[in-house]
């Protein structure tokens, strides 16, 4: 569907984009994920044609269209800010880009209705100016606004980033049903790994204006490629050598020379350990009550180590209290010291 | 990095080329070069022998008394700072900061300026204050041992100077004072500072970058200054400049060059100060680091002397700016005996000063009474008066929608190529007018096409006959381009730029983005800049006083000139009285002006639909009324 291949882009003597190379399948929902400045942004309007690249290609059902004006590649865009044109109600920003396609009245009024009714936006809201509706019915309207010229690509600019936490879950939850509802390909962009993890087919992770890892959520997650995709998707322990001497004293195959990590939840407190499980004493140093889970902050082999167990309502460990810590030495992570 | 499909069309290029071609004529046509010939000519004087002396007049500047007409300017420009300043801020604390009981009146008072200005103020001024002014007549007979002549020269000015220059503080450090995070102050308190300490620590500090503005401002106007110090009689460098522009060789030594120098020396103090701003504006401001700013609540004064002071004071200035507007909306009702008198007659009320005409019977020499037919007549019966008007409308509204569209024009390729310095050299060409004065402009122009010679304005003469329209047209425009610029650049870059990638993203082009996205959104502050470019130039004295040509006749010239002969033959019996009508007039029109811009215009479209919808509702409540009365009639 997009392919992606060996795009660079400069910025002066600034290389923002180091040869980056991405295929997303048709009717995927595939995420760019990185900090700030890592480049996904940049890859994405590269590809919706904003930015022309210095070389390498942008193909669109085997189409290239690097060189295509933005207006020709049939690419729908939702804003970070929404870019709703505030001059205009909801109506006429949805049919702008049919406007400009020179629709007849009757049947931009069709598609608007329509689109509208998609994503869930009444007649009376339609009427209104946008600085009338809330944070998630603006949103709704970009995406109407996007949708509404069937755009063959919806790209999604950090979307959910100006509302508030709760409304954020809920309008992503309904943003990956509207776009199952639509089967529409989908690039999103996020430096929110929760985000890109529970909304993504596929994810890439930037860095520096290269791509770290290409993979599905579990992929990136559970076997991150490189030590920075490791840090950067969830939290981690960095074991350090009292950690990882104990763990090959256990039995375990650890590389000293290594970078070890290993994720909070794949390390249990005051449990059986099972065949290969090694156990740490340790002394709880303090915790953070989450309600659904709590976080342990455990003093075991020499450092800190974070643990995250479900909260049973029973099992809860007070600050200063001694326990065992247990972990699986095939779940560490290790990664070559650059 | 970004693409530009249009550049490679040949209708934006013929565009763009146009565009080139004629933001160089502009500044090189009517800003550069009639300037640098002013300039030459301080060098160019001949002597008595008729030889070329480049130094003449700068010898004479020092033998002479010129220097003490800059001196003079500089003097005032400095007593104004200070004034300006002190009253200035103290209408903004006691309306904005303290708890003034009646501050919305007195907001209402203090801003008076805004509508009422130039020449109809200063006017106004004197019919109150000179020596038999109403306000120094009730002073005389409160305080016998009084100067009644005290409202003449450098006080005189000082005093209407000073009240009329803080429109700027009424507006920009009101909006200065209102973006002050109220949990600063109240983070100031709760370290136990007290309220004048967290004033003079907190909330000063926040205020003195617009203040230094503000403060530079004031001392250009100062220095500036035409109007006040013409019809009060004070020496200063603008009104010498027009006489000696208006003089010629027969009478006196090289006026031309004269007038010359002391533009260029007025434009050295501005060029010296606007330095100085812009790079104290360059090191930035105080900006409110808070995410969740909270609105800021007045201050009261908790001892009760201090309280009873400030609310004193702050209804004095009140009276001050008050007065004035209200005598001369009550005179414009009364009769030309009245307002000659400056006695108010409660009996006699009359709209003559607004509407039709009546005849003047007057003794002659003779021991004869003699009647001039409709010798005393309305603002709107008076044909040279609606002349006046008409002409400073049309040449006014041309101007200021001459200078937006330029500058709208311009802004948008600034905008565009705010990186490259084909943008910056744009906007610096805009901004040249603003570091001369107006003075020099006007007079630069009133030489320089005063010709036949000038080849790219087609070799017609300029200031020959109705030519001089034009003139005015082109200086007002050239003068009011920087004010434009900074107002509608703000306006623009306070779009977001995402807009203009959906709109091409959705298949807009760039002249349809700008029609259907950009303009609709900046209009409301365009709106805003023409209307105050149009009142500032409906009533201006300064310029067209410089082009004196009886072509170019404004209002304000109108006004002045048919006051200076009120009554002499038995013509223009109630010139005064038509005066005041006039400015009672143009209050009316710029307050209707300033409300459509600031009030209407400002509304968002979110708002003007609330407003159309509750319309609607009210609409249908009354008709849902009228049928239900309808039917318990039936």
């Amino acid at each position: 569907m997009i392919r992606l291949n060996d795009i660079v882009v400069k910025f002066g003597d600034f290389t923002a984009l180091h040869d980056i190379n991405v295929h997303v399948k048709e009717g995927e929902f595939f995420t760019f994920l990185g900090p700030s400045g890592c480049g996904k942004t940049t890859t994405l309007r590269t590809i919706t044609g904003f930015i022309e690249p210095v070389s390498g290609s942008v193909v669109v059902k085997d189409r290239d269209i690097t060189h295509v004006p933005i207006e020709e590649r049939n690419i729908g865009i939702v804003f970070q800010s929404y870019a709703l044109f505030p001059t205009m109600t909801v109506y006429d920003n949805i049919a702008f880009g049919l406007k400009l396609k020179k629709l007849r009245k009757a049947e931009i009024a069709q598609k608007v209705n329509d689109i509208a009714r998609k994503v869930d936006l009444s007649d009376e809201q339609l009427k209104k100016a946008v600085s009338q509706l809330s944070g998630g019915q603006q949103q709704r309207v970009a995406i109407a606004r996007a949708l509404v010229t069937e755009p063959a690509i919806i790209c999604m600019d950090e979307p959910l980033s100006n509302l508030d936490a709760k409304l954020r879950v809920q309008l992503r939850n309904e943003l990956k049903q509207m776009q199952k509802d639509f089967g529409i390909t989908t690039i999103y962009v996020t430096h929110d790994q929760e985000e890109a993890l529970t909304l993504s087919d596929h994810i890439a992770v930037f860095n520096k204006g290269v791509i770290e890892q290409i993979g599905t959520p579990n992929e990136v997650y559970n076997h991150s490629a490189t030590e920075f995709v490791c840090n950067f998707i969830g939290d981690i322990n960095l074991l350090q050598g009292e950690a990882v001497a104990a763990l090959n004293a256990g039995g375990g195959q650890v590389d000293p020379a290594a970078h070890n990590y290993i994720r909070l939840e794949r390390i249990h407190v005051n449990v059986e350990p099972k065949p290969g499980n090694v156990v740490l004493p340790g002394v709880v140093d303090s915790r953070e009550y989450y309600g659904l889970y709590i976080k342990y902050y455990i003093k075991a082999a020499g450092q800190t180590i974070k643990v995250i167990e479900k909260n049973d309502g029973v099992n809860i460990y007070e600050a200063g209290q001694a326990v065992k810590v247990v972990m699986d030495p095939r779940d560490v992570m290790a990664y070559p010291v650059a | 990095m970004t693409k530009s499909r249009s550049s490679a069309l040949s209708p934006a290029l013929l565009a763009k080329i146009f565009g080139v071609a004629f933001f160089a004529y502009l500044f090189l046509g009517f800003m550069l070069l009639p300037c640098l010939n002013t300039l030459a000519s301080i060098f160019t004087t001949q002597n008595a022998s008729g030889e070329v002396d480049p130094l003449a007049v700068i010898r004479f500047f020092f033998a002479g008394n010129m220097g003490s007409y800059v001196w003079n300017s500089l003097k005032l420009a400095v007593c104004l700072v200070i004034t300006v300043n002190i009253v200035g801020v103290s209408i903004v604390l006691l309306t904005e900061y303290f708890d003034i009981k009646g501050a919305k009146i007195l907001r209402l008072g203090y801003m008076t300026t805004l509508i009422y200005s130039g020449v109809a103020l200063v006017t106004g001024y004197l019919f109150l204050y000179d020596s038999n002014g109403i306000i120094t007549t009730l002073l005389v007979n409160a305080f016998p041992g009084m100067n009644p002549n005290w409202f003449s020269g450098f006080n005189a000015v000082l005093f209407t100077m000073t009240f009329a220059c803080t429109s700027n503080h009424a507006l920009f450090l009101r909006n200065a004072i209102r973006g002050i995070d109220y949990n600063t102050v109240e983070a100031a308190r709760n370290m136990g500072a007290r309220p004048f300490k967290v004033l003079w620590k907190v909330v000063f500090p926040t205020l003195v970058p617009t203040m230094f503005s503000l403060t530079v401002m004031t001392f250009i106007t100062g220095l500036c200054a035409m109007s006040a110090p013409t019809l009060l009689g004070y020496d200063s460098i603008n009104p010498e400049i027009v006489r000696l522009a208006g003089s010629s060789t027969a009478d006196e030594a090289f006026p031309q060059a004269r007038a010359a120098l002391l533009s260029v020396i007025l434009a050295l103090f501005t060029i010296v100060l606007l330095t100085v701003l812009s790079s104290y504006e360059r090191k930035g401001h105080y900006l409110s680091v808070s995410k969740t700013k909270a609105k800021l609540q007045k201050q009261k004064i908790d001892n009760p002397v201090w309280n009873l002071l400030a609310h004193i004071y702050a209804y004095i200035l009140f009276v001050i700016y008050m007065t004035p507007v209200v005598m001369i909306i009550i005179f414009s009702f009364q009769t030309y005996g009245a307002i000659r008198m400056k006695r108010l007659d409660l009996s006699n009320w009359t709209l003559i000063n607004f509407f039709g005409t009546q005849d003047y019977e007057y003794l002659t020499n003779r021991g004869t009474y003699k009647t001039r037919k409709g010798s005393i007549s309305g603002l709107f019966a008076n044909e040279a008066t609606l002349g006046g008007i008409k002409l400073s409308f049309i040449l006014s509204a041309i101007a200021a929608a001459l200078a937006c569209v330029i500058v709208v024009v311009a802004c948008n390729y600034i905008f565009k190529n705010r990186n490259k310095k084909s943008g910056t050299v744009l906007e610096y060409c805009l901004l040249f007018p603003w570091l001369l004065p107006t003075i020099l402009i006007c007079y630069s122009y009133r030489v320089y096409f005063n010709s036949e010679d000038v080849w790219y304005v087609g070799g017609t003469n300029l200031y020959y006959a109705e030519h001089v329209r034009l003139l005015i047209i082109l200086a007002y425009t050239v003068v009011k381009l920087p004010f434009s610029l900074r107002m509608i650049k703000a306006a623009f870059y306070a779009i977001d730029e995402e807009l203009e990638d959906a709109a091409r993203n959705l298949g807009s082009s760039p002249l349809v983005t700008f029609l259907k996205v950009k303009l609709p959104i900046i209009l409301p502050s365009v709106l805003a800049v023409f209307a105050l470019n149009f009142n500032a130039l409906f009533t201006e004295y300064d310029m067209s006083a410089t082009f004196a040509s009886s072509y170019g006749t404004t209002y304000a010239m109108v006004i002045q000139s048919m006051c200076r002969e009120e009554g002499l033959y038995g013509y223009n019996v109630n010139a005064s009285g038509r005066r005041c009508a006039s400015t009672v007039f143009i209050m009316i029109v710029s307050g209707v002006i300033l409300y459509l811009v600031y009030g209407v215009g400002a509304r968002d479209l979110g708002e003007r639909l609330e407003i159309r919808d509750r319309r609607r509702k009210r609409l249908e409540k009354i008709k849902s009324f009228g049928k239900r009365t309808g039917e318990a009639h039936t």
